[in-house]
């Protein structure tokens, strides 16, 4: 295969930082018109979106179903915890070398999975998915059990506040995870409209074919893992910061979630991630606010809206499995 | 028996069946002949009900079965043997005979081993190897297979798509011979869909030429290949 | 010794049940072809139905039988409802290719776990319940030594038992079960051969269900019920699917006693939280080592 000339690599990521410009304008720009509570959930919608990119990326452009994308958002968070508890590191160093924890552990899961397909790999990801807090509770001098390893967002340094104005922490919140997120765009939509991107769709599209032609797709696809890994680490440090880092915080149902996500907004695409981030997130506050006038027992309301999403996973899957951003969007898919 | 009118099968904005109009005589050799991409394949699976058409009308014994399951057309009468992989690789080869009788157990329970009888009467190879897997066969063995599947059925109309690929002529021989004198003994029609026209047209009564969709020629087979111009026009010898 | 007693009579009757999850996946494997991940889930939601006629006054065997049925009206509905639309879907950009056409029936099935879990919330408020035995929790007296296996025990293997025994006929020798397996293996060709492949894949969906409702029904006794006690016995039970082959339903039982052994050895001989690692490692190993299970055979990993 021809490398890529400089000159398309070059436009490739003029095209991804505009994109990346875009995106955190308009995070801003809604994010101020929001009231707190909203405010709240826009913060988790960014920190969500980035594992909701990894399963994109992993089970989207290559293929691969893994249903344990949650155990690796809870390395990501242990290993910023752990900095920022035992080594008094900030924030913006530990959460950083998280990603290269969490890359390590996808090196680890991509060489156990490459040689696995289909229900095999999602069986064995599940069942990663579960040891892993058992893990936590294994080395519970380490990793406090099910008590878990307390850290938070903290408070802006006072630079900030003397440029900007003191924030709320729901402000806070967004503009931590907003420079996250954006980086996380900017690299996810660099691959996806790179070789990379293209080799890794030959994977999903025809193995065979691939194969044949001669690249070595094993190491792909851990490849693959290694990245789609680097991105839910990074979303579960961050998911860590909202207060607490334990079991409770990772549990197999997260994985599901963000497949879930991924699903509904569109499997393929990074705009398909973002809108289904923002389905699974405000859907609880949407149901409460149509059913609100009408008097749920707290057994049925509470159930609701994992009822509706499961709904709506399965709808999708079969009535439109592009989910609701599709494949129009996008020339590579 | 089977009469196709300005039949249309389409895959997206690709036309692979662009108004053929046909007939399939009763217990005679009819034959699609034609180039590669000629729309031979699609016109069997059309009338087997893997396709769906866009218009026309297929009528079978008289009566419509346009829209019609595969499971349901088989049991009308009509058998198809595709090309390729027509038999089950990880079943053995009674079971792939078997699978082919299965709909016809509870009315004709006993007639059921007698039909496995005769192929295997037909197929002498395919009775040495009845236990083993189906993937350990030959390829004329496997075609063989595919055939006795269809025939287990007791079609009225046997649809044998390209049994020649990949094959070695003696074996070819061999396998055409036998539906040949299947149709002539049994009164078989046979609807075969032949890229090698030149052993195709020597068997059969009638022949059809497609060409991009669409009916080039429809005549005894016997003018067909006589017609040397035709022939080089559009089967290049 | 009483330990190791203890650990191999548990092992045996927890494998049982875990052979009887895995045949179950087993099952719906080899008639329509893919890995049922909601199959807990309906055991799950047929165990509920029963404990509410059990609580209401009704006998077990009645609730018993109820369940079964249920399972396998549930399995049915499941595959008309889901399954079928989703395999009768034809034109899609996404679905030409190899690996998201095996992932969306397992996108479905969790899909359909998430339902059958919420359902369950709202029906009986994912309340815990206990549930009967049929048979003694006591051991057997032998000798003067109170053996650690019950009669409960022995109810579970024998049940395990003759549901193999049926189900490799079953396959094997009926015509049901060839069309069965004809259509999870090629459906292309079992259509031509006149299997009507829908309603064979429906039936495989209600045997596959009624399995599972049995293995709820066994498991339940000794843990109590909730929407979400039964997502480790799925776990297990593919991971015994997988150990003993996925096409195999003899496999499917010595994976399950495999498995039922190791969990029971590490439960006794070391502790509880190292059983997930301990089933993580055996999936591992066999996946590493033969992919294709103790008695699958060679096209068992054919996704």
């Amino acid at each position: 295969m021809r490398a890529v000339s400089k000159t398309k690599q070059k436009s490739i990521a003029r095209t991804s930082l505009i994109r990346t410009l875009v995106f955190t304008v308009l995070i801003l720009l809604v994010g101020a018109r929001f009231d707190a509570y909203n405010q709240g959930q826009l913060a988790v919608v960014l920190i969500l979106f980035i594992g909701v990119l990894s399963v994109t990326l992993l089970t989207g452009i290559s293929g691969q179903l893994s249903l344990g994308q949650g155990a690796l958002m809870a390395v990501g968070g242990y290993s910023t915890a752990l900095l920022m508890i035992n080594y008094k590191l900030s924030l913006w160093v530990a959460v950083p070398l998280s990603i290269i924890t969490s890359a390590l552990a996808g090196l680890l899961l991509g060489v156990a999975a490459a040689r696995l397909r289909g229900p095999y790999l999602a069986g064995t990801t599940l069942v990663i998915a579960l040891a892993i807090p058992t893990i936590a509770n294994r080395f519970m001098s380490v990793f406090k059990g099910d008590e878990g390893l307390p850290v938070d967002v903290g408070y802006p340094p006072q630079w900030f506040s003397n440029l900007f104005g003191e924030p709320t922490y729901e402000q806070w919140q967004i503009y931590v995870a907003l420079p996250f997120a954006a980086i996380a765009l900017f690299f996810a939509s660099n691959i996806l409209m790179s070789r990379t991107g293209r080799m890794w769709r030959s994977i999903r599209d025809n193995e065979t074919a691939t194969s044949l032609s001669g690249v070595n797709f094993s190491r792909q696809k851990i490849f693959v893992f290694v990245v789609s890994s680097s991105f839910a680490g990074l979303s579960g440090a961050l998911y860590g910061l909202r207060g607490l880092v334990g079991p409770s915080v990772y549990p197999v149902s997260l994985s599901l979630l963000l497949l879930t996500a991924a699903v509904l907004g569109g499997i393929r695409s990074i705009t398909g991630a973002f809108i289904g981030t923002v389905i699974v997130v405000f859907l609880p506050d949407w149901i409460e606010l149509v059913l609100g006038n009408f008097e749920l027992s707290e057994q049925v309301s509470n159930f609701l809206p994992a009822l509706i999403s499961s709904l709506l996973l399965i709808l999708t899957v079969v009535i439109n499995p592009a989910g609701v951003a599709g494949t129009r969007l996008h020339r590579h898919k | 028996m089977l009469n196709i009118e300005n039949l249309v099968t389409r895959f997206g904005s690709v036309i692979a069946i662009d108004g053929v109009s046909m007939m399939a005589q009763e217990s005679k050799i009819t034959t699609v002949i034609g180039a590669n991409g000629a729309g031979k394949s699609t016109l069997l699976r059309t009338i087997s009900g893997l396709e769906h058409p866009s218009s026309g009308s297929i009528t079978w014994k008289g009566q419509s079965i346009l829209g019609k399951r595969p499971e349901e057309i088989v049991r009308l009468g009509i058998a198809h043997v595709p090309e390729g992989h027509a038999v089950i690789s990880e079943l053995s080869v009674e079971e792939n005979i078997s699978m082919g009788s299965l709909f016809r157990r509870r009315k004709f329970k006993s007639d059921v081993s007698a039909a496995m009888d005769e192929m295997y009467a037909l197929f002498p190879r395919l009775k040495e190897r009845r236990k083993q897997l189906a993937g350990t066969l030959s390829g004329g063995e496997r075609q063989m297979l595919a055939i006795s599947r269809a025939l287990v059925s007791r079609p009225q109309l046997l649809l044998l798509d390209e049994p020649s690929l990949g094959l070695a002529p003696l074996v070819v021989e061999q396998i055409i011979d036998s539906v040949n004198t299947l149709c002539r003994t049994t009164g078989l029609s046979v609807l075969l869909v032949e890229q090698n026209a030149n052993t195709a047209l020597s068997v059969a009564d009638h022949g059809v030429l497609l060409a991009l969709g669409k009916v080039v020629a429809d005549r005894p087979a016997s003018e067909l290949k006589a017609d040397a111009q035709l022939r080089a026009a559009y089967l290049g010898y | 010794m009483n330990t190791f007693l203890a650990a191999l009579s548990s092992g045996t009757s927890r494998g049982a049940i875990f052979a009887l999850v895995a045949l179950g996946l087993v099952i719906v494997w080899r008639g329509a072809g893919i890995v049922n991940f909601a199959q807990m889930g309906q055991a799950m939601f047929s165990t509920y139905i029963a404990s509410t006629l059990i609580n209401s006054g009704n006998s077990y065997w009645i609730a018993f039988f109820v369940a079964l049925v249920s399972g396998a009206a549930l399995g049915a509905l499941l595959d008309v409802l889901v399954m079928r639309p989703l395999s009768n879907k034809k034109q899609s950009e996404l679905l030409s290719s190899e690996s998201m056409r095996a992932a969306v029936p397992v996108i479905a099935s969790l899909g359909i776990l998430g339902v059958l879990q919420a359902l369950a919330g709202i029906i009986w408020a994912a309340e815990e319940r206990g549930f009967p035995a049929p048979a003694k929790q006591e051991g057997f007296t032998f000798a003067g030594n109170v053996l650690p296996f019950t009669s409960f025990d022995l109810f579970v293997v024998s049940i395990v038992t003759v549901t193999l025994i049926i189900t490799t006929l079953f396959f094997t020798k009926t015509g049901i079960g060839l069309a069965m397996r004809a259509t999870a293996l090629n459906q292309e060709v079992a259509k031509l051969s006149g299997i009507r492949t829908n309603r064979t894949r429906t039936i495989s969906w209600a045997i596959s269900g009624a399995a599972s409702s049995l293995a709820g029904l066994l498991i339940t006794p000794t843990s109590n019920l909730s929407p979400n006690t039964l997502d480790l016995v799925l776990i297990v039970g593919f991971t015994a699917a997988v150990v003993g082959g996925l096409d195999s339903p003899a496999g499917a039982v010595l994976g399950g006693f495999i498995l039922g052994m190791v969990i029971s050895f590490v439960t006794f001989y070391d502790t509880p939280e190292d059983v997930f690692l301990a089933i993580l490692a055996v999936l591992l190993l066999v996946l590493i080592i033969r992919p294709r299970g103790i008695l699958g055979s060679m096209d068992a990993r054919r996704v």
